[in-house]
């Protein structure tokens, strides 16, 4: 346990090391959540409702968004790509300390970092712009939000294995990286609601993993999918069929992994 | 030719060495070698640039074609999905503030054209800090052009230079969509915003090469830029009074895209141009300025 604990350390005091960039980067967050805000507030501002979503109700959900945000899709595995073509991956393949392990460990440690500056983030958005935001009281539904939640975090963490993994392959990592990151702004749910799509799209999109990284969540939070149980399961295969690819790929790329440039 | 002179005539040196350009400057037979001597400098940058880029394109279609298709798809695919939110907001919405759906869609063609431009020519920005912590810097210095020219302008992206006759295109098509084919004149007024407006995103982005240069940290503060630069994509009268009045007098976002809408619409008056021309002067001074002082806390540390 105290080898996991010093690595959650050392990935805390990694992230600190610059100071700029990490401030940028929380930056960076904030400004997620205003463009949208400025879009539904010039839209929906003046009351009224679109898609059945009132201005209180979007800003609740945008403001979900951006908390499961830093929770959900805050990762150190995204460098997995990097340290295979790099061969920086031998020194944690060489410590006693299972590598998936190794890397959730550093996931979760870039999580409390994210939320931990959420909490004085969202305060100051709150005073600064006053979106009206519906928190969510009764215990059984944050109960199996809290489960969807975990399930997403799970998700993620298998798709960056998966596609880090790739460099195994082809020093190329970044292209499918970068269509993986566009695909998700939009499959995820965090542009707008999915529901605002046609029921056709709405159905393709939930076949895919990826609405179950913020949109379900978010849902089952606010208590306004009638199909809750059914997505929670489904975000659970989702969690088996990611891990069981992704220890897969895993196992084929590990035996061709050649510690170049070390 | 002096290494620097081409950026310097802009920005000019520091301590004692300002003073005596100062008198150079004043001297009218030197006015008249510089102004002589451009055409040559320019073809020289321009040379090189040309250089530059075909050795991206040859690497590209050598190394990394899937990659390359990739990364057009992916660019598509966004460009597609924030077409998409447009249609769903104002498919209810109708109007916001003030513009149709047609108008909106205008604004969003003209910021992906514009925006994908600057980006185009100014990628160099993203393996800035890559140069620093390694030293490749040091060899940008030494080189006998300016070390901002390879900072910033030697990584053109070849997958955004094919992708921009398409983008034109489609921001024609918004354009005689909304109701307002673009004419000659309209189309030089455009140009002659995009210059502006390309002469302030230089400034931002050689003021982010300059924190670079500092503090070792480029990444996440292009990124912020970016994020920044993505609110262009909407008309900026959403942010509110400060936010637009930010996004057009601080940063160059309003020309990107909402100030050539609005003078398609015949909504904008060519002569504010003036003062702006004026702001993109006094911003690519003051950027210029802030990277040679940046530049004296460069250490070469890595090399």
């Amino acid at each position: 346990m105290q080898k996991y604990l010093s690595l959650f350390s050392i990935t805390l005091q990694e992230i600190f090391t610059y100071r700029l960039n990490m401030l940028m980067w929380r930056v960076r967050q904030v400004f997620v959540f205003l463009i949208p805000f400025f879009i539904w507030k010039s839209v929906l501002g003046g009351g009224g409702d679109i898609y059945g979503y009132s201005f209180a109700a979007i800003m609740t959900y945008l403001f979900g968004t951006t908390v499961l945000r830093s929770l959900v899709m805050g990762s150190r595995t995204i460098d997995l790509g990097w340290m295979i073509n790099t061969g920086a991956l031998t020194v944690p393949l060489m410590r006693p300390i299972n590598i998936f392990s190794f890397f959730f460990i550093r996931d979760l440690a870039d999580k409390l970092f994210n939320l931990g500056f959420m909490f004085l983030e969202l305060p100051l958005i709150y005073f600064i712009f006053h979106p009206p935001v519906f928190i969510q009281s009764n215990p059984i539904v944050l109960l199996y939000a809290v489960s969807s939640t975990l399930f997403a975090i799970l998700i993620y963490f298998y798709i960056n294995i998966i596609f880090g993994s790739f460099a195994f392959w082809t020093r190329d990592i970044w292209a499918p990286r970068f269509m993986l990151m566009v695909v998700m702004e939009f499959a995820t749910g965090a542009m707008f609601p999915l529901d605002m799509l046609p029921v056709v799209w709405q159905k393709i999109m939930l076949a895919l993993p990826f609405p179950y990284l913020l949109y379900v969540p978010l849902k089952i939070y606010l208590g306004t999918d009638p199909l809750w149980l059914n997505h929670l399961l489904i975000g659970l295969v989702w969690v088996i069929i990611l891990w069981f690819i992704a220890t897969k790929v895993w196992a084929r790329g590990i035996s061709s992994y050649e510690s170049e440039g070390r | 030719m002096g290494k620097r002179y081409f950026f310097l005539r802009i920005g000019g040196p520091l301590g004692p060495e300002r003073s005596r350009r100062k008198d150079d400057i004043m001297n009218i037979q030197n006015i008249k070698a510089y102004f002589r001597s451009l055409p040559a400098l320019l073809r020289s940058y321009g040379r090189v640039w040309l250089k530059l880029t075909i050795q991206q394109f040859e690497s590209q279609i050598a190394n990394s074609r899937g990659a390359a298709l990739l990364f057009m798809f992916g660019k598509l695919f966004r460009l597609a999905t924030a077409f998409l939110m447009l249609y769903v907001i104002m498919g209810k919405a109708k109007l916001i503030v003030g513009y149709t759906l047609p108008q909106a869609i205008l604004i969003l063609a003209l910021f992906n054209f514009v925006s994908t431009i600057s980006q185009l020519f100014m990628r160099g920005i993203y393996m800035f800090r890559q140069k620093i912590v390694d030293g490749t810097f040091d060899f940008y210095l030494l080189n006998p052009l300016s070390e901002l020219f390879y900072s910033l302008f030697s990584y053109t992206d070849p997958i955004d230079t094919l992708l921009v006759v398409p983008y034109l295109g489609l921001v024609v098509w918004a354009a005689a969509n909304a109701g307002y084919p673009l004419t000659i004149p309209v189309a030089f007024i455009l140009l002659l915003i995009m210059i502006i407006g390309f002469v302030m995103v230089l400034s931002w982005h050689i003021l982010i090469l300059s924190i670079g240069v500092k503090y070792l940290e480029v990444d996440n503060t292009i990124m912020l830029y970016r994020d920044l630069e993505k609110m262009a994509a909407m008309p900026i009268e959403i942010y509110g009074k400060v936010g637009a009045g930010i996004m057009t007098y601080v940063f160059p976002f309003a020309l990107i895209a909402t100030i050539p809408a609005r003078y398609v619409f015949g909504l904008y008056n060519p002569l504010y141009l003036l003062g702006f021309a004026i702001l993109a002067v006094i911003q690519i001074k003051l950027a210029l300025y802030v990277w040679h002082r940046a530049l004296m806390f460069y250490s070469s540390a890595s090399s």
